[in-house]
């Protein structure tokens, strides 16, 4: 990166030489790291005492001396000297980041603002676009992955456009949301997924609940403050970049291989389940007879890979173009995608197609500015999860020969070979879901300097979310008997989604003696509006005609609105002392229309302390090892209302049971009992940490502890059935957080040839539950997922069989098979508690090596997969026994009442009635470690030298890379189910392993960068 | 440090705008009032919520709330598999799926959340629906519909009691106010519901010409209150009967007093929920139909295909000669014969085409069938002819008047024009159907009683087997114990009451399905 700056600004110089000189020299300086300007720089001519200063978009303008040596000097960079040649009224310069300062860099932090990082009296990290894209993601998000300590990010699947899963700082509330907030260009908008990667020019993660202050109560499991990228004077800038990836399975669950489709070890030719006898290589009839009365027939062995067939390769094609300028007054940054993947599954596809518009243009002293960006994303997939059948199907089935179900008649519906499981290639080509979403995401700024020390900034952003969606099944009739009729069904929805976020902020900032002041005051409003209507009609009557109208029996439907409004007056005041201490005070007080009108306002305070003691302390300034070293601290009490929808007030009733029938109404009331009365949930959390750099920076390392407690926390909670209700809307839940945090990066190697990085983050989480609601000290949150008190939010409670004293299985004395199968034990959690992050660079010439890998430890998960497989016959677990009949090892039988001993005659009979009935239900027997390694991204990539592109002049720089992800994961040597990382409902679902998860995925592809 | 004028008239330009911003929070009032639920109501009238209850009531007999058969359950499936009545072919499309629990006596899973029974969140629900209504009524004084909520609320706790014995009644339908309710015995329960249903005839008979009067909204008999009074008595008259085995007599003739004193005698015609089902609209059709036969759209169920009679019911039906068999089931394709399956069988000769599915119309010559007559058929709560076994039970006991013979005929004879057929005289003179040639009368009353209630009431069914032990029917091939005597005798308490209500539940004891009883069954 830096290379090409430089390699850019070297040829910049010669051409400055062949242009005029009376206009005053103007251009833009530069980071050469991450190309964002560089603002009140001081340039100025060695020999004359000429000098100027950059604006805040690092342009500046001097009198033009050709000759003359021309001093560049910013705080936090290496000055730079140059000579002023002949030509060119435009300059762009770059400055190389001082490592000595490098820690003193300028971010953008809460509400936009541009402050010092050595003010933050939280931990925060700044990945910049390149950190971003270097695994070539197309939601943004994916783009964290590891990077980040304390930030966890986890795929639902491998479908295309799968969700993601983000969780800062472990869990804070059960009801709402643990989700950072996500702040684009200064405006919180709901989601992130559909920005486009390149756009973004850096991601600030601020990890502490400080922000929260400033942004509202969503901001208490931190903030993503999203800048997006914009014009910058001087030259115009295209830019061209294409990726193509290639997606293919990595891995699949282990399934057996040795027996086939029948029940009771007899081969049945309409069986699905795996219990039939051992495959033998003899040609067997599969299914019924046909009409024509042929019959399938297959060999009666496993087919090679037969499972892994069912997958295509998925490939995902990114096209971006940009276009950039400015002048001294206004800047543009025009930019337009198009990504088209095509999934891993027949048929699945989606396409997103974005513009973006930044632009800015200053009138005398108002600064102006606007972002539009427009996304249209087309999903077309099918909603029938057919590898949940694929893997519960006989391994002897060819399933290649089965997918033209339409021209195939033992693949066609009406004689496929089971009743029971269907075609899975039938089922996707039956069921679609056609989702178009369109999103707008619009901001307007306004910035006028009132006086030297007060700014007025208004901020206006929409955000609107518009959702079309098309749900099909196709009608099929069956002209064999025994089997349900498909009626077909439509459902056509949409849904729309609009937030308006207005913030008016006075910036006072004074510097008064050795104390710099700011104090920010501030009026947000917000107003979200939601509507959502559906029709369906489930029974069509002229095939492949999907409109409701075209049905029989009563149309379907529902609408809803909710609205939620939001004001708030903010403050946020720091004073620096010398530079090196400084304290910020932020509050908050925040009316809601979700709570009793009568108590919808609440206030919560925060102060931060931040010490660079490097600076402060003259021996360390000396120092030779300490390049700088900062110590701080924040206590903040955030107030929180995300777990309280809009109307969860009252009780309220609705038409159930099929209610109405013709003119007879009916409603039952709801099953939530409610709480006229609820408040805010209230987040403390203190946190503390060192940033240090040694060496000249070229070790650098952050330690931070941070410590919440939640408390009153908003939680439908679970209460006893025989209280008439199945839930209560209370105030209660209590959770604890503790989080170590390192992070640690280093130059092992940094010359001028060459430079190695090698960096590495830990992060380590305790998460207990304190309290959920009076006696309760379990919630049942979703299958074996429970929220216990004095567990880790996320814990799964398993279930095991009944065992003795010993800790034997006890069987029964005459089947050998257990006797109970259901007690549940605390089998511990899903959310990993240890985490680290490698990362590396490699530089080498105009090579460029990096690399991300991704370590989580000491969760627990299980698949549903694996329950079904071994219902089904063809989980691996099931041919242990070689489907004879055994003795259960470790088990004993009840001799007397309460006396028990080691069983050493009595055999269970290891048929399917045993693995269907006594161990797929029993999770312990397919719980394992969620431990995994992965390699999360690898790139290589090569600029072209300069003496390629030659003196052609349209093409300025060019790169080509090669970019993996995914390339290989090790999981713990128990897990032969699936990717542990996978997550399934959001919220806190690791650990389990829906039986609809699709298998793993490898990507690999290239990615070409090309300059104008 | 600036001069000081200037500070303070920087000071004012920003007081004015703070002003502003101000004014702008004054209008704030109306701007955050929108929390108004512009969706759903928050108040309805009684003859709005009466109707929906009702039908809650009828499926969670039926099918059960959540209507996925299998997956939650229903009272009537948990009954009719371990009363003898169903089993499935072995190769049903949803065979592995259907009733797994019920089939392999699986009752400690019953009490997961996941996958579970959810009967005592469902039932306690539906009180509390009645329990609203009955609030509500009090407070208008609609006595009629507070008669009504607590006749049904008095089925419903014994319902609770069937399944687990001790439960909360008068701590239980209270929100947060009370969340840990306290249990009370069974058979305390019991005889409070039966007070609570002598206080809803109480409440009806209180009523004046001016009280709200039931039309269209009772979907069960439309208005007309003597059959509710009837209905009411024949509950509590199934309810003295289960303690049948107990040594209550004082109890139950002092309750039978009541019942006469009140005069209005018992259920004569099918306590029925009907709220005007249509027929092609999926959840608006019978739901035995659209469940067990065919959907909106006139396709035969999985579950159609999958479930069939168990052998022993068939051999049953033949060992009477019973016309009934014939329009209940359909021969099996294959042999031409009815036959059944041993329930939990995984044997293949039990195929679907091997075996006797139900009969419909269409199979019928287009003819109301056995069970399966119209999608808009009245779904059955309690059948005229399951209160004529009651009274012949009664009667036989000694405890009402009347001959036990005829009620006993006439309850045949009913249960035959359910079906869609006439007894004839030679199916009573049969000497295993009359009741005075048995060796057991009380067992011969239950014995037809059975064949009555398949797969209509086959929570009544099992109770009877859990009281009585008739008829002898086989224990589940796929029953974890091959002790014959291991059945399911109640249920277990469900995961999240243990969760939320712990301390009351372990007072109750140690639990074990297949010994611990409720209460009535000694």
């Amino acid at each position: 990166m830096r290379k090409r700056i430089w390699m850019m600004f070297c040829l910049v110089c010669q051409v400055v030489a062949a242009l005029a000189q009376d206009a005053p020299l103007t251009g833009q300086l530069l980071d050469s790291e991450t190309g964002s300007p560089l603002a009140k720089a001081t340039l100025q001519y060695v020999n004359k005492n000429i000098r100027t200063v950059t604006g805040e978009d690092g342009q500046f303008s001097i009198a033009y001396y050709p000759g003359e040596v021309l001093m560049i000097t910013h705080t936090g960079y290496k000055p730079h000297q140059m000579v002023v040649r002949k030509g060119q009224p435009f300059l762009r310069l770059s400055l190389d980041p001082n490592p000595k300062e490098l820690t003193e860099v300028v971010v953008t932090g809460a509400l936009g603002l541009r402050r010092a990082a050595r003010e933050q009296a939280t931990s925060s990290k700044v990945l910049n676009t390149a950190a971003i894209n270097q695994g070539k993601p197309v939601n943004p998000i994916l783009g964290l992955a590891s990077k980040v300590a304390g930030l966890r990010i986890n795929m639902f699947d491998s479908k295309v456009d799968p969700d993601v899963q983000i969780n800062l700082r472990g869990i804070r509330s059960h009801s709402g949301s643990n989700a950072p907030l996500y702040v684009v260009d200064g405006v919180p908008v709901p989601a992130i997924n559909r920005i486009n990667p390149n756009d973004i020019e850096s991601i600030n993660v601020l990890k502490g609940a400080n922000a929260a202050a400033v942004y509202g109560s969503e901001g208490v499991n931190g903030v993503l403050i999203i800048t997006t990228k914009k014009g910058r004077v001087g030259q115009q800038q295209l830019r061209y970049s294409n990726t193509t990836m290639f997606e293919s399975v990595s891995r699949l669950p282990e399934q057996q291989d040795r027996f086939g489709n029948g029940l009771n070890g007899v081969y049945n030719p309409t069986q699905y389940q795996s219990w039939g006898p051992e495959y033998d290589g003899s040609m067997k009839p599969v299914g019924v007879v046909l009409p024509d009365g042929s019959q399938w027939e297959l060999p009666y062995s496993a087919v090679k890979d037969g499972r892994r067939d069912f997958f295509e390769t998925g490939i995902t094609t990114q096209n971006d173009i940009s276009l950039s300028g400015g002048d001294a007054v206004s800047t543009y940054f025009l930019s337009l995608q198009d990504v088209i993947t095509k999934g891993i599954i027949d048929g699945d596809k989606n396409r997103r197609t974005g513009v973006r518009l930044n632009a800015s243009r200053k009138f005398g002293k108002l600064k102006t500015g606007f972002t539009v960006n427009y996304v249209f994303n087309k999903n077309d997939v099918t909603p029938s999860e057919p590898w949940s059948t694929v893997y519960r199907l006989p391994a002897n089935l060819p399933l290649k020969e089965v997918q033209d179900w339409r021209n195939t008649p033992y693949a066609n519906p009406n004689f496929w070979f089971s009743t029971n499981q269907p075609n899975p290639y039938f089922n996707v080509d039956n069921q679609r879901n056609l989702t178009k979403q369109q999103t707008l995401n619009a901001s307007l700024q306004l910035e006028y300097p009132v006086t030297r020390w007060l700014d007025l900034i208004y901020r206006a952003g929409l955000y609107n979310r518009v959702e079309n969606i098309h749900n099909t099944v196709g009608k099929f009739s069956y002209t064999t008997a025994g089997r349900t009729d498909i009626a077909g069904s439509v459902s056509d929805g949409s849904a729309n989604f609009t937030r308006l976020n207005s913030d008016l902020m006075l910036n006072f900032h004074k510097k008064i003696g050795r104390f710099t002041n700011r104090l920010i005051l501030g009026n947000n409003l917000r107003a979200d509006d939601t509507k959502e209507i559906n029709i369906s009609a489930s029974a069509l009557v002229v095939p492949d005609l999907f409109n409701p109208g075209n049905r029989t029996g009563q149309l379907g439907g529902s609408s809803s609105v909710t609205q939620y409004r939001q004001t708030a007056i903010f403050g946020e005041f720091t004073t620096g002392f010398d530079d090196y201490l400084f304290l910020t005070l932020t509050g908050r007080n925040e009316w809601v229309s979700v709570l009793n009108p009568d108590a919808n306002s609440y206030f919560y305070p925060g102060a931060g302390l931040s010490f660079i003691f490097s600076e402060a302390i003259p021996a360390i300034r000396q120092s030779k090892i300490i390049s700088y070293g900062k110590l701080y601290t924040s206590l903040n009490r955030t107030g929180n209302v995300s777990g309280i929808a809009p109307y969860a007030l009252n009780n309220t009733y609705s038409q159930t049971n099929g209610f109405p029938f013709g003119t007879l109404p009916g409603f039952s009331l709801g099953t939530t009992y409610p709480n006229f009365n609820m408040k805010p949930e209230f987040v403390n959390s203190f946190e503390v940490g060192t940033q240090v750099g040694l060496f000249d920076n070229r070790l650098k390392a952050e330690l931070t502890y941070a410590h919440s407690m939640s408390s009153d926390g908003i939680v439908e909670t679970e209460i006893p059935g025989s209280t008439g209700y199945s839930a209560a809307l209370v105030n209660a839940f209590k959770v604890a957080n503790d989080i170590v945090e390192v992070d640690i990066s280093g130059d092992i190697i940094r010359n001028r040839k060459l430079r190695w990085n090698l960096g590495a983050t830990l992060y380590h989480m305790k998460n207990e539950v304190k309290e959920i609601y009076g006696e309760l000290d379990a919630l049942f949150t979703f299958r074996q997922n429970y929220v216990i008190v004095g567990q880790p939010y996320n814990t799964f409670m398993f279930r095991d069989y009944r065992r003795d004293d010993m800790g034997r299985i006890i069987v029964d004395a005459t089947t050998g098979n257990p006797v109970g199968t259901n007690e549940l034990y605390i089998a511990g959690t899903g959310t990993p508690p240890w985490q680290l992050g490698f990362h590396t660079s490699l530089d080498v010439g105009n090579f460029h090596l990096g690399a991300q890998f991704d370590w989580r430890m000491g969760a627990i998960m299980y698949s549903e997969a694996a329950n079904r497989m071994i219902s089904d016959g063809t989980s691996p677990l099931t041919v242990k026994y070689n489907r004879q009949p055994f003795i259960i090892p470790n088990s004993s039988i009840e001799t007397a009442d309460g006396k028990y001993v080691e069983n050493t005659s009595v055999y269970t009979a290891g048929d399917r009635n045993y693995f269907a009935n006594f161990v797929a239900p029993v999770q312990s027997n397919y719980a394992v470690p969620a431990d995994f390694f992965k390699l999360r991204e690898l790139v290589i990539s090569y600029n072209l030298p300069s003496k390629f592109l030659g003196k052609q002049g349209v093409l300025k720089d060019a790169s080509i890379s090669l970019v993996g992800r995914n390339l290989f994961s090790i999981w713990h040597s128990k897990n032969i189910y699936n990717d542990p990382e996978f997550v399934y409902a959001g919220g806190s679902s690791e650990g389990y392993l829906s039986w609809r998860h699709l298998p793993p995925t490898r990507m690999v592809g290239f990615s070409i960068n090309l300059g104008l | 440090m600036q001069s000081q004028p200037s500070m303070i008239k920087r000071f004012k330009h920003s007081i004015l705008v703070l002003a502003v911003m101000s004014t702008s929070m004054i209008s704030c009032k109306k701007f955050l009032d929108v929390n108004e639920n512009p969706n759903n109501p928050v108040n309805v009238p009684v003859e709005q919520l009466l109707p929906n209850v009702l039908v809650s009531s009828v499926n969670i007999e039926v099918i059960g709330l959540s209507n996925s058969p299998g997956s939650s359950g229903s009272l009537n499936q948990l009954g009719s598999v371990w009363a003898g009545y169903w089993s499935k072919a072995t190769d049903g499309p949803s065979t592995p799926s259907l009733f797994r629990l019920e089939e392999t006596y699986g009752v400690e899973a019953m009490a997961n959340d996941r996958d579970g029974r959810p009967f005592w969140e469902d039932i306690y629900s539906i009180l509390n629906n009645y329990r609203n209504i009955q609030t509500k009524a009090e407070e208008s004084g609609d006595v009629l519909y507070s008669g009504i909520a607590k006749i049904m609320q008095g089925w419903h706790f014994m319902r609770l009691v069937d399944l687990y014995n001790n439960v909360p009644f008068d701590d239980a339908l209270q929100g947060t106010v009370k969340t840990n309710p306290r249990f009370e015995p069974g058979e305390q329960v019991y005889e409070k519901s039966i007070d609570l249903i002598t206080e809803g005839i109480t409440d009806i008979k209180s009523a004046n010409a001016f009280a709200k009067k039931p039309a269209a909204d009772d979907v069960v008999f439309r208005g007309n209150m003597i059959q509710w009074i009837q209905f009411a008595n024949t509950i509590k008259l199934r309810g003295l009967l289960r303690m049948s085995q107990l040594d209550k007599q004082a109890y139950i003739n002092s309750e039978i007093a009541k019942i006469n004193a009140e005069g209005s005698g018992f259920l004569g015609v099918h306590a029925a929920v009907n709220p005007g089902y249509i027929s092609g609209t999926s959840g608006m059709q019978n739901p035995l139909w659209e469940t067990y036969y065919r959907n909106a759209q006139g396709a035969l169920t999985t579950t159609y295909n999958t479930i069939r009679p168990t052998e022993f019911l068939i051999n049953e039906y033949k060992r009477l000669n019973d016309p009934r068999l014939e329009l209940i089931y359909v021969p099996a394709k294959n042999s031409g014969t009815y036959a059944g399956v041993p329930l939990g069988s995984d044997d293949l000769q039990y195929s679907m085409d091997n075996t006797s599915p139900f009969r419909g119309p269409n199979e019928n010559n287009n003819q109301p069938a056995g069970l399966f007559k119209s999608a808009v058929q009245a779904s059955i709560l309690m059948s005229s002819f399951e209160s004529l076994f009651l009274q012949a039970e009664a009667a036989e006991r000694g405890w009402i008047s009347g001959s036990a013979k005829d009620l006993y005929e006439s309850a045949i004879a009913a249960s035959f024009s359910y079906i869609g057929t006439a007894a004839p005289a030679s199916y009573f003179d049969q000497e295993s159907v009359d009741l005075d040639q048995a060796p057991n009368r009380i067992a011969r009353i239950i014995e037809q009683k059975w064949l009555a209630l398949n797969t209509l009431s086959g929570f009544e069914a099992w109770s009877d087997y859990r009281r009585l032990g008739v008829p002898a029917i086989p224990q589940s091939l796929a029953s974890p114990n091959m002790d014959p005597s291991y059945r399911p005798l109640r249920l277990t308490y469900r995961q999240s009451e243990i969760s939320g209500n712990g301390d009351e539940v372990s007072k109750q004891g140690p639990i074990n399905p297949f010994q611990s009883t409720v209460f009535w069954d000694k």
